[in-house]
């Protein structure tokens, strides 16, 4: 009970609560039987309950199955491939699982007095709508020190669908190239690694070489591949990935792209025309919220909804797209705890390390679920409105790290609001103490003596770029003295034409030997200490 | 028992991981509680005997018990850990939907439903996610 707040009124007079539901506490679908459950003010009744949920997800799904809308409003379902289910044994994907066996997979057709399919067995009637479905699940343990393995509990989660076949994957794949090899055929792909520059911060405490060897770094500024440092293996390689990056929100976006273009590659490689995540209303909506806080707003339809296929070296699209679909869009975590409930659906749930995200996406989930419970019709209103956004230009490529639609000339749009030029007086009295042969370099606006060279930076979505770059208090990682400061990218990065991209190889950048490193820094210490005398 | 009433509890979604694992349990609470939901001379759980019942009178306003008490109830005497994850700014946390008889708190007043004796309260977390 809350005051009204009116200073007139009676100190101890409370506004009553109003209901979250109708006048009538029946349900609102049969009018028969008395309400056992409130969803976004509607009562339903428990026999109502479950036909509904299976509508909204029947609704979500079925206009997309067929290649082509058709002009019959109520046509034959059938897709050009095989159905594939991402499953990360959370709620929503455990009831996708259940409703996908029970719609498409369990029914059997009518059978005739000899036990044979009624109409013989070509007959359209017995036709399903996907000949077979997989059901991918990718195992993150390998990214949490002393997390357990779950694969073979989640199997025999998928083996009580017996129409279903289960493929196992492990987020370190995407660092192993013979999990490359697997799904995009025989290939020459190398393995790429990065070197991060921070983005105009100076950290304090470290020698004035270092500090130098710093600005210089600024000065390079942007993402470049090099050539392999050293062999790691694919468990190394993506604890080294994940560690280098500036913070728990970056980890946390990380681990759901590496988890999501994993499944996506998969997907395709296996013939599939259809690939269905699991995501709530709930938890739709606290990703979108997220993803456009961290600087994905350009991708946003793809968040709700995509056609994908990998891009080929020619920059072109496969003909064969993959359906990325989210059924479930419409139901609220309410309705999917409900749903398990009151259907017996038995839920693995997720690690106890892996539930505790961190970063915006756990500050989002947050607010998201407290709106929930007090004003549920709100976390639909974020979905809604994200349908409706649409990028005014067309995409310029595919991020080679997300694989998703890429904004053209992100970089110069950063420029515009971004400072980079410090002959601005105030600028420049608040860093007088960086010595003024160095300060020349910060100053974009005079020409760089450094010639430019192509960077990683062009072919990032601002998302990944920011997720790479982003500026952390904990500082950026500095490697032991010999130790290469590269760390290792994704193996899709570097599919597709980085040597015609110039990234690498002739015309790409190569890798600085340290001694001439040592001796570009040694020179502006030279120049620090003309200027001091 | 004379002055108490026996109750159901099921625990779902991971929120039986708080709960000692089980997810099924169940307490005796005494029919008339303090109004302020204090817990102190509360018996806690299904095997013990001790009636609170003459304790009551002597702290004060008493109420009917109800689901608020019940919450409360949980949390001083059966929750295992983490507290912070069952209950927030005096009521159930965000997240966990509440089922009073296959019921939704909801359509019955939430915290000030009043318990009878043998009704089952389902605690379910919604946070498992997608």
């Amino acid at each position: 009970m809350s005051s009204c707040g009116n200073p007139a009124a009676d100190e101890q007079a409370l506004m009553p609560r109003r209901l979250k539901f109708g006048n009538s506490k029946d349900c609102v679908r049969c009018r028969l039987k008395p309400g056992n459950i409130v969803i976004r003010h509607a009562v339903y009744c428990q026999e109502c309950f479950t036909p509904m949920v299976d509508m909204k997800f029947r609704k979500a799904l079925e206009p997309s199955v067929n290649a082509r809308a058709g002009t019959s409003k109520r046509p034959k379902l059938k897709a050009s491939g095989n159905l594939c289910l991402g499953f990360s044994g959370g709620l929503g994907s455990s009831i996708l699982l259940d409703i996908v066996h029970n719609t498409y997979f369990s029914s059997q057709p009518p059978l005739d007095d000899s036990g044979r399919p009624r109409g013989g067995t070509n007959h359209p009637r017995n036709a399903s709508v996907w000949p077979s479905c997989i059901v991918c699940y990718v195992e993150v343990c390998g990214a949490f020190a002393g997390m357990q393995d779950r694969t073979e509990d989640i199997r025999s989660v998928v083996e009580r669908y017996p129409s279903f076949d289960f493929v196992p994957l492990r987020i370190e794949d995407a660092f192993d190239g013979s999990w490359w090899t697997k799904v995009s055929g025989p290939n020459t792909t190398p393995q790429v690694w990065l070197e991060l520059s921070k983005d105009g911060l100076i950290t304090d405490g470290r020698t004035a070489a270092m500090h130098l060897f710093n600005i210089l770094n600024l000065a390079l500024s942007g993402l470049h591949v090099t050539s392999d440092v050293t062999s790691l293996t694919p468990v190394e390689a993506m604890r080294s990935y994940l560690s280098s990056l500036p913070t728990q929100t970056a980890i946390s976006s990380a681990l759901q792209n590496l988890t999501r273009v994993l499944i996506l590659h998969t997907a395709h490689s296996r013939g599939s025309s259809h690939l269905l995540f699991g995501s709530s209303l709930t938890s739709l909506s606290i990703s979108l919220l997220s993803s456009i806080s961290q600087g994905g707003g350009y991708a946003i339809r793809e968040e709700l909804q995509e056609e994908w296929a990998p891009v080929t070296a020619s920059g072109s699209k496969l003909s064969s797209v993959l359906r990325v679909v989210r059924p479930l869009r419409d139901v609220t975590a309410k309705e999917c705890a409900v749903y398990v409930w009151w259907n017996n659906i038995s839920v693995i749930g997720r690690d106890k390390q892996r539930r505790a995200i961190l970063g915006i996406a756990a500050l989002t989930k947050n607010f998201v679920v407290g709106l929930e419970k007090d004003y549920p019709s709100t976390v639909s209103t974020i979905a809604r409105t994200c349908e409706k956004l649409e990028p005014k230009d067309a995409p310029s490529g595919q991020c080679r790290l997300c694989k998703r639609p890429m904004q053209s000339a992100i970089q110069e749009w950063k420029g515009r609001i971004s400072i980079r030029s410090y002959s601005d007086d105030k600028l420049a009295t608040d860093l007088a103490y960086i010595p003024s042969a160095c300060r020349s370099i910060l100053d974009s606006s005079t020409p760089s003596q450094v010639p430019l060279l192509p960077s990683l930076t062009d072919f990032l979505c601002y998302s990944c770029h920011t997720m790479l770059t982003s500026r952390s208090s904990r500082g950026v990682k500095q490697s032991a003295p010999g130790v290469s400061s590269a760390t290792p990218l994704p193996i899709w990065v570097a599919d597709c034409g980085l040597h015609e991209d110039e990234l690498m190889g002739i015309g790409g950048r190569r890798k600085i030997p340290e001694e001439e490193m040592l001796h570009t820094v040694a020179k502006f210490l030279t120049d620090d200490q003309t200027c001091e005398e | 028992m004379a002055g108490t009433i026996t109750i159901k509890l099921v625990f779902s979604g991971g929120l039986e991981l708080l709960f000692g694992n089980e997810q099924n349990q169940s307490v005796l609470i005494p029919s008339f509680v303090p109004s302020d939901n204090s817990t102190h001379s509360s018996s806690s759980s299904s095997s013990s005997t001790t009636s609170s019942h003459n304790d009551i009178h002597s702290t004060g306003e008493t109420k009917a018990a109800d689901l608020e008490y019940l919450i409360y109830h949980l949390r001083d005497h059966l929750l295992k850990e983490r507290p912070e994850l069952f209950m927030e700014n005096g009521t159930i946390r965000p997240g966990i939907l509440v089922l009073i008889n296959n019921t939704d708190w909801e359509l019955e007043g939430e915290g000030s439903y009043q318990l009878c004796n043998n009704d089952e309260i389902v605690f379910i977390s919604t946070l498992h996610g997608g």
